[in-house]
């Protein structure tokens, strides 16, 4: 199309003043959908598995030769680590024979006082997908959706028991993980040792830090521990977060530390926000 | 022969975007930012059929994944319009494949962002993508035409 003639400046105007419409009509949807943008997520919901298999499909070469330059360099680590794990294995075997002893024991104590070991969440595991830690924002994708009990508001932790982060959008087959650095993520903590409570804010690139205390005359030191606490209901209380690294940081779980997670199924009408 | 290297040259910029989107890295492509690098390309510079709706698309993916709703989306749709409505500046006339357009593009993104909340790690961080970002703009359009 010539770019002198009538249709085509038209068309452009049209196309510009559409475009400039959709900017008023995004900026009324997140002051209304806030903060569950429903329809962004419902949306994200389709498009984001589709892009994510076409993607898969066009890639796959380049993500091969990445795969085979890691196994590459495993491998090549793989003598030193050999050895440093038999040495390892020998005094685990020590260690394993008294265990057996005291498991044995500890079996026949248990039965003898009728108690019962329960996990107080049912869990799921899952492989961190994607970690999209970008400007202050820190989220990463999760191989775990609905279709395998797990919903907005659920909380994610490291094998550790260490809290990573909490779900704030759930696919069929994903879950996206507000992390505990981004900066929208605000959460109830307590410090173990006292009955201090305090809120936990991320800060991006810079890490978390922690403040609000309940007591005015509280002041942080390094190698406090901090963990969730129960207000509002909004997360389980008692799940290690970190310790503090001075009087407001804490060291806290990053996304790109963990491969692969447990969401505990923390099942509560209190969505998180 | 012939006909596959038209399918290719045709679909190169949806292929380019998609392809950058997809190999999202922590540190030198988070959440797919790059893609922003086609998605301005083919849709101002050398602009392409179809490619602005593929380029809506990808932007929301892009803010979908940053846990920025509608960012990058609603900046691409200001630039559009500011575009659309102007003649006064050309831009696939531009010298080097109108960089400096591409740089406001992303600088005013990264700009608001680091006003949003401000922390010098942070501000160290966007100042490092806009300059990946910005560096990698002239490879990935050069690429462009060794290919079309």
């Amino acid at each position: 199309m010539r770019k002198d003639k009538l249709s085509y400046k038209l068309t452009k105007i049209i196309k510009s003043v559409l475009a400039a419409l959709a900017v008023p009509i995004f900026v009324i949807y997140i002051l209304v959908a806030k903060p569950d943008y429903t329809l962004m997520n419902g949306l994200a919901h389709v498009v984001l598995p589709v892009a994510g298999f076409v993607g898969d499909i066009i890639t796959w070469p380049v993500r091969a030769i990445g795969q085979s330059v890691d196994w590459v360099r495993e491998m090549s680590n793989l003598r030193s680590e050999n050895k440093m794990l038999r040495e390892k294995l020998d005094t685990a075997m020590e260690n394993k024979y008294s265990c057996d002893i005291a498991l044995a024991e500890n079996k026949k104590l248990e039965h003898e006082l009728d108690v019962k070991r329960a996990s107080p969440y049912a869990t799921v595991i899952a492989d961190v997908q994607f970690e999209d830690s970008v400007f202050h924002h820190d989220t990463f994708l999760i191989n775990r959706g609905k279709k395998s009990g797990v919903y907005g508001g659920m909380v994610v932790v490291s094998f550790e028991n260490r809290l990573v982060g909490v779900i704030t959008d759930c696919g069929t087959h994903f879950c996206r993980v507000r992390a505990l650095t981004d900066t929208d993520s605000n959460i109830a903590v307590r410090v173990v040792g006292s009955g201090v409570s305090g809120f936990l804010r991320g800060k991006g690139k810079s890490g978390a830090t922690v403040g609000f205390f309940s007591d005015a005359q509280f002041v942080g030191r390094t190698g406090l521990k901090i963990i969730t606490s129960n207000i509002s209901g909004i997360l389980p209380s008692g799940i290690y977060i970190g310790e503090m690294i001075d009087d407001t940081r804490v060291d806290v779980l990053k996304p790109n530390q963990n491969s692969r997670v447990m969401v505990l199924k923390y099942n509560d009408t209190d969505a998180y926000r | 022969m012939k006909n596959v290297l038209n399918i290719l040259k045709t679909s190169w910029p949806f292929l380019i975007t998609v392809i950058l989107w997809r190999l999202n890295a922590y540190f030198w492509n988070p959440a797919g930012i790059l893609a922003l690098i086609p998605i301005f390309y083919y849709t101002f510079v050398k602009s392409t059929d179809w490619f602005v709706l593929f380029a809506l698309i990808f932007c929301f993916l892009i803010d979908y994944r940053s846990g920025l709703p509608l960012f990058w989306t609603s900046l691409f749709c200001v630039f559009y319009a500011i575009n659309g409505f102007q003649n006064y500046i050309d831009i696939p006339h531009m010298d080097k494949n109108a960089i400096l357009i591409f740089m406001l593009f992303i600088g005013t993104g990264v700009f608001i962002l680091m006003l949003s909340k401000f922390t010098w790690i942070n501000f160290i961080n966007n100042l490092w993508l806009f300059m990946w970002t910005s560096i990698l703009y002239i490879p990935i359009t050069a690429l462009d035409k060794r290919i079309t």
